[in-house]
């Protein structure tokens, strides 16, 4: 043996000995490697699981407007003065600065479809059944924090755009019944849009919202990991010709026992499982690896705009919503004159975000295929249509059908 | 007197502790959050100009820098003054601020009109709501109309107010 190579083993074995021994004095105090398999080893349905990527990517997609986010903060300054100045300055100046608005804002247009896609398949897979009502009810929470994170980040920017979503937005709230006229006042911290409006809608979207998003994914994390992933009927055929012996056999494996109805035992467990580490991790990261490379590139070629400075005295401006507040904006324009613009906000819309927040109370159909539950499959996809139907209108902004 | 076990003493001083830290945030937390309700608002006059070339019967856009109302000093709010003078001599001031979603409302010449860009509400020539979503006519805002002897002209005055709520 030659010197060197003596050498080389003399020095490699201690070192991979030391590392080795450094990781099982840091395991033994924190139990990383258990928590590591806790977190890997967990088992998914099967089938149908390019459809269940979608949770995580809503994951990713809302860490990635957290990074985004802190960047922006480095540079943006929220007051009426400087507002628009320092985002021209990105604009003009800094050779990175448009990218990253840009990857915010399709970060924030991919994260609300992605969000709607998540919640239809969850929909009509029936997920929210006994004993993942609070799933449902957590994600939807989730998805009006969202929805309030994006309407706020769009007030940010005090150009025109971000100026006139500001009226109008803050205008919203005071038909709300009674204290309606207050919480205009509130927001907006005068009788008009002011300085002190744009430095309450920061603190609302960078640290209320967000403070509360968090929280609310941890509640919804962990109520996943509780009740296991449900998947979808397609991963609860029985197979043998006794299939109430196989579900029973099932069900015995499957923690915890909750069912007692047959209906119930019938989706507590599904027939074959994966490992989430590897097969689904590596779906779930092929498919935010794809989001991620379009919001990529759309910040890229696309960036973010910014108007001509607010003008508060402007005859010419016309404000146009952001297109996921379309179908609410179009609502308005067909909202007859007063008393009736309350009761059609805060009822009709208001009503609808209820609904969809207590649909599993709402939906009693006893099965989760599809088929078998038209009773509410059926409105569910009619209002999804006059949703979509009303941005479309609200594109070609019809004004000719208000009366 | 009643007499307390310990766990029962616990429980209650745990809870009575935790809730008046509760209550001493709440205070001023709950009070700094209502402020904008209860702090001064400052009402200024400010000079728009003289009046006397608006063209009778059609409604004219004139600026007035408005300082706000409340919050911290900031630089003054340019807004649109709608002057509509009527030939028996009365003068109405129009905010362009659409009672509907408070839009930027403008004359439009070939209606004849006020028309609002964004959900299409229409007012007449007074302001009062003609069309669309708007649940109530066009305030004015809060003005005096004074003679000004040495340049024979009558000056127009706002407020940084309207003369009722929207």
């Amino acid at each position: 043996m030659k010197a060197s190579e003596r050498n080389r083993t003399r020095v490699g074995r201690p070192v991979q000995r030391r590392l080795k021994a450094t990781y099982s004095w840091f395991d033994e105090r924190t139990g990383a490697t258990e928590l590591l398999h806790k977190g890997l080893y967990e088992a998914v349905p099967s089938r149908g699981s390019w459809a269940y990527t979608l949770g995580s990517a809503t994951l990713v997609l809302i860490l990635l407007q957290v990074f985004t986010g802190i960047f922006l903060l480095l540079d943006f300054t929220p007051s009426v003065e400087s507002d628009w100045n320092s985002l021209d300055y990105l604009r003009t100046s800094d050779p990175f600065g448009n990218w990253v608005r840009g990857l915010h804002l399709w970060g924030a247009y991919t994260l609300i479809l992605v969000i709607g896609l998540h919640m239809m398949r969850t929909f009509l897979s029936a997920s929210y059944k006994r004993p993942r009502e609070l799933n449902w009810i957590s994600g939807a929470v989730l998805f009006f924090l969202v929805l309030g994170l994006a309407i706020t980040g769009a007030m940010l920017p005090w150009d025109q755009a971000g100026y006139w979503t500001t009226v109008v937005v803050t205008n919203i709230v005071h038909y709300f019944p009674l204290i309606g006229d207050g919480l205009r006042q509130l927001w907006r911290g005068g009788d008009f849009v002011g300085p002190l409006t744009l430095t309450r809608t920061f603190a609302i979207h960078v640290w209320v919202l967000p403070f509360l998003l968090l929280t609310f994914i941890g509640a919804h994390i962990y109520l996943l990991r509780r009740h296991g992933e449900f998947g979808a009927w397609i991963n609860y055929d029985t197979v043998s010709d006794n299939p109430d012996r196989e579900i029973g056999e099932r069900v015995r494996h499957a923690e915890p026992p909750y069912p007692t109805r047959r209906i119930e035992r019938r989706y507590a467990a599904p027939r074959k499982t994966d490992d989430f580490f590897p097969n689904q991790l590596f779906k779930d990261t092929v498919v935010s690896l794809g989001l991620v490379l379009i919001i990529f590139v759309m910040g890229l070629l696309s960036g973010a705009p910014l108007d001509a400075p607010a003008d508060s005295a402007t005859l010419s401006y016309v404000p146009t919503p952001e297109w996921f507040f379309l179908p609410l904006d179009q609502f308005l324009v067909l909202t007859p004159h007063n008393p009736l613009i309350a009761v059609g906000v805060f009822l009709i819309v208001g009503g609808g975000a209820l609904a969809m927040l207590l649909l599993p109370f709402l939906d009693r159909s006893r099965d989760r295929r599809p088929t078998r539950r038209p009773e509410v499959l059926v409105p569910v996809m009619l209002v999804v249509f006059i949703v979509i139907f009303m941005a479309v209108l609200g594109v070609n902004r019809l004004y000719s059908l208000s009366p | 007197m009643k007499r307390y076990s310990r766990r029962q003493f616990l429980l209650l001083g745990t809870g009575l502790s935790a809730g008046a830290i509760g209550v001493l945030i709440s205070i001023p937390a709950i009070g700094f959050l209502l402020s904008p309700l209860f702090s001064k608002k400052t009402y200024t006059w400010i000079t728009v100009g003289p009046i006397d070339q608006v063209p009778v019967g059609v409604p004219t856009p004139l600026y007035a820098s408005m300082p706000s109302i409340q919050g911290p000093p900031t630089e003054p709010q340019v807004r649109a003054v709608y002057v509509v003078r009527h030939a028996d001599g009365s003068t109405k001031v129009l905010s362009n601020i659409c009672t509907h979603m408070q839009c930027d409302v403008h004359w439009d010449q070939l209606l004849q009109q006020f028309l609002c860009p964004c959900h299409g509400g229409l007012y007449d020539i007074n302001g009062v709501n003609v069309g669309g979503p708007p649940p109530q006519p066009l305030p004015e805002w809060v003005h005096r109309i004074t003679y000004d002897a040495d340049t024979g002209q009558h000056v127009l005055e706002v407020q940084n107010r309207l003369n009722e709520s929207i």
